[in-house]
């Protein structure tokens, strides 16, 4: 049983249980996808920390409470600080927080809500604060499978409602 | 010009940064990339990715797992849920690619044209329909997604293997599309 099944309510042994255990690619990819992303071995000086706090926040907006808590689980056993807790919970930042940490904030609120509006303004406002193009890429892929993530959950859990 | 079939055309995709430069690139990017001496064609939008060639190798296996495993949800409404995805974030890069496979694989361009032209709430046949509404509620705010949504795909025959690979074709264009439409922009290239 993986985050995936719980988080859905999926219990071992029941009929979602084995018919997602028939696309092992899926589940188990799943599962590699989320390390590469919030355990990375290269993780490009963006901590596991940091990662943790953002995937709980993106979980919070998209409206995944749940979700939102594993990751404020993984945030606690990476090393919670006030503020990475507050990026967490979904405020806003406090006033002497630089603009590296600014930056990203906007991007992943931006990118989960409303992606469609983004545009090559945003990538350079990452840039200009001073994000690689590697840090660039990783929270790109962060923030996205986040996103991946909630709806395969809220789609498995309605699934898991239905006759 | 009456009886024109309806036609998406092709784009072409560039990055908003620099990607990976192959002549410069590490063992672990090029490995990532599958460059080989006998391929070495790689394009902008591997070699943007490829700047975390972790990440880029395990979602590129899901993404084709799910895209083209065998069995299960037939590959042209994958597609469909893909396109849907697509339409909902506005990745005109994406939309363009997987309406053209849904009409290859299926032969419909009427439900191609009538989302091009009349959007996500134009008319469909109800299956599709029921399709389209799952998959652009799960796109928009997953919240939102209703067990009603999922027992009109029920009632339109589809069996729960074939809704898992349904939520995954969506949900994977979630991902895609936050990549794509983001880091990089569509044009229009000559198709002759």
């Amino acid at each position: 049983m993986d985050q995936i099944d719980r988080l859905s309510g999926i219990a071992p042994g029941s009929e979602l249980y084995d018919i997602r255990r028939q696309r092992p690619d899926f589940v188990d990819g799943t599962e590699l996808c989320r390390q590469t992303v919030l355990t990375p071995t290269h993780g490009f000086d963006l901590g596991h920390d940091l990662r943790a706090a953002l995937a709980a926040r993106m979980a919070r907006f998209l409206g995944h409470e749940e979700l939102a808590k594993t990751y404020d689980e993984m945030l606690a056993q990476a090393g919670a600080t006030p503020l990475l807790s507050g990026i967490a919970a979904g405020g806003e930042l406090p006033a002497e927080a630089d603009s590296f940490l600014r930056t990203i904030l906007r991007h992943a609120d931006l990118v989960t809500k409303t992606p469609r509006e983004n545009t090559k303004a945003d990538i350079e406002a990452l840039e200009a604060a001073g994000l690689s193009n590697p840090q660039i890429i990783a929270l790109s892929e962060l923030i996205a499978f986040v996103n991946f993530e909630a709806r395969v959950i809220v789609g498995l859990a309605a699934l898991g409602e239905v006759a | 010009m009456s009886g024109a079939r309806f036609k998406v055309k092709a784009l072409s995709w560039s990055p908003y940064i620099e990607p990976v430069d192959v002549t410069t690139a590490t063992e672990e990017q090029l490995a990532a990339m599958q460059v080989t001496p006998s391929n070495t064609k790689v394009s902008p939008y591997v070699r943007t990715l490829a700047h975390d060639p972790e990440s880029y190798v395990a979602r590129t296996k899901l993404f084709n797992a799910i895209m083209y495993a065998k069995g299960g949800l037939d590959r042209a409404e994958r597609e469909l849920g893909a396109l849907v995805a697509s339409a909902v974030n506005r990745c005109v890069y994406c939309a363009s690619v997987h309406a053209r496979r849904y009409v290859e694989l299926s032969g419909r361009d009427e439900v191609v044209e009538e989302i091009y032209v009349r959007g996500l709430e134009g008319s469909f046949d109800e299956k599709t329909k029921a399709i389209v509404d799952f998959c652009k509620t799960l796109s928009q705010t997953p919240s939102q997604v209703t067990k009603e949504q999922v027992q009109t795909l029920r009632d339109h025959g589809m069996s729960k293997a074939d809704i898992v690979d349904l939520i995954h074709s969506a949900a994977i264009f979630g991902w895609a599309n936050r990549l794509m439409h983001t880091l990089g922009h569509a044009e229009p290239v000559d198709t002759k």
